[in-house]
């Protein structure tokens, strides 16, 4: 398609608009990207529809684990224990939800991007992967409302960070570096 | 050529696009008029409250009624928060959705009944928190929250769940499909 007219001949230096195929990244990468965005809403709607039975739930594996979360026979100090953890779990929830739906839109359009436009099958084997385990991130919301509860705030905070949140973040920001570089250094 | 040998993406029907795009611009008007009519939204919704005194539980005491009009008052700024942040995700969740479905389903009434689920269902949903900030003044906050639960948020948000699991599902077979033996 052009934007020439068709009574004129097309001159040299007229803009030319040309429409190609676009490749798609591998499935697994876009199954990856639906699993993310499908947990991110059932999360949202869990979230919603079973918060009274999550907040038993969270409630009765802190009492459950007395000595992680420190609790100590008073009640009005117990009770705020016990209100804080619920909070955390929730909480751990509701990042899952948001990151699950964000992390999967970003993996998909990030991945798109690459399939697209890095030429290098090894470059854009290595951003798959980088991207994929990126991807992952929002998982470590789920590990860190299941832990808060198990191991105490300080304790699940701290394994969630350590071994999800941190490796996988950087995954994500080391792909979409590399895509950056691979777009800037791309020649027309 | 086979898609195995050159996967390419296969766009959605136009009219799936243009949903996803009015999802999107309807959530950037949204935010935008909450930025710019936060007064006259506040000032519609308190009065909205105050003609309905029964609804909301006012006692005619200031210092009790104003704390229930506050509550009331910061649920209906979530309620249009939620649908600024929902309708703009949804409309690309639409688009990157509905662009799997249209290029890995092979069979079309499949492909035509998962793309309709997330399309409704991704446009829908969002409507919900307009709906029930909207309803807020009249019904209370309870009552408008149940009305949009069983009106918006129940039928459209199933049908965006349903449709992306069966989605995945399908993605799934495919990649065993293509598999070589």
């Amino acid at each position: 398609m052009t934007n020439a007219g068709p009574h004129r001949p097309r001159r040299d230096h007229e803009f030319v608009i040309m429409s190609a195929t676009v490749r798609r990244p591998p499935l697994a990468v876009v199954l990856v990207a639906l699993v993310m965005l499908a947990l991110g809403e059932t999360a949202g709607a869990a979230m919603s529809r079973l918060k009274p039975e999550i907040q038993r739930y969270a409630a009765a594996r802190v009492a459950a684990n007395p000595a992680a979360h420190g609790v100590s026979g008073s009640a009005e100090y117990d009770d705020e224990v016990r209100d804080r953890a619920i909070f955390t779990a929730e909480a751990g929830l509701s990042f899952f939800h948001l990151h699950g739906e964000g992390v999967g839109l970003v993996l998909f359009f990030s991945t798109a991007l690459v399939a697209a436009v890095v030429p290098s099958r090894r470059a854009r084997t290595v951003l798959y992967m980088l991207l994929t385990l990126g991807g992952l991130f929002p998982l470590g919301y789920l590990v860190y409302g299941a832990a808060v509860l198990e191991l105490g705030r300080d304790a699940g905070t701290e394994l969630a960070e350590r071994w999800l949140l941190t490796p996988l973040g950087i995954s994500a920001i080391a792909g979409l570096v590399g895509l950056w570089l691979a777009a800037a250094r791309r020649r027309p | 050529m086979t898609d195995a040998e050159s996967p390419t993406w296969r766009i959605p029907p136009r009219w799936v696009l243009l949903v996803a795009v009015l999802s999107i611009v309807a959530a950037e008007v949204g935010g935008g008029s909450m930025a710019r009519f936060k007064v006259e939204l506040t000032r519609w919704a308190r009065d909205g409250m105050l003609a309905h005194p029964k609804v909301h539980g006012l006692v005619g005491v200031r210092d009790v009624d104003e704390r229930i009009l506050d509550e009331a008052l910061v649920k209906f700024d979530a309620g249009l928060r939620l649908f600024h942040m929902h309708a703009e995700g949804m409309g690309l969740v639409i688009i990157a959705t509905s662009m799997v479905a249209a290029t890995v389903i092979r069979s079309v009434t499949t492909r035509r009944a998962i793309i309709a689920l997330l399309t409704a269902g991704g446009a829908g949903y969002p409507v919900g928190y307009l709906v029930w900030s909207v309803l807020i003044p009249s019904y209370g906050l309870e009552r408008a929250k149940t009305i949009a639960e069983w009106l918006v948020w129940v039928p459209f948000g199933t049908a965006t769940i349903v449709a992306l699991w069966c989605l995945a599902g399908l993605v799934a077979w495919s990649m065993l499909e293509r598999r070589p033996a």
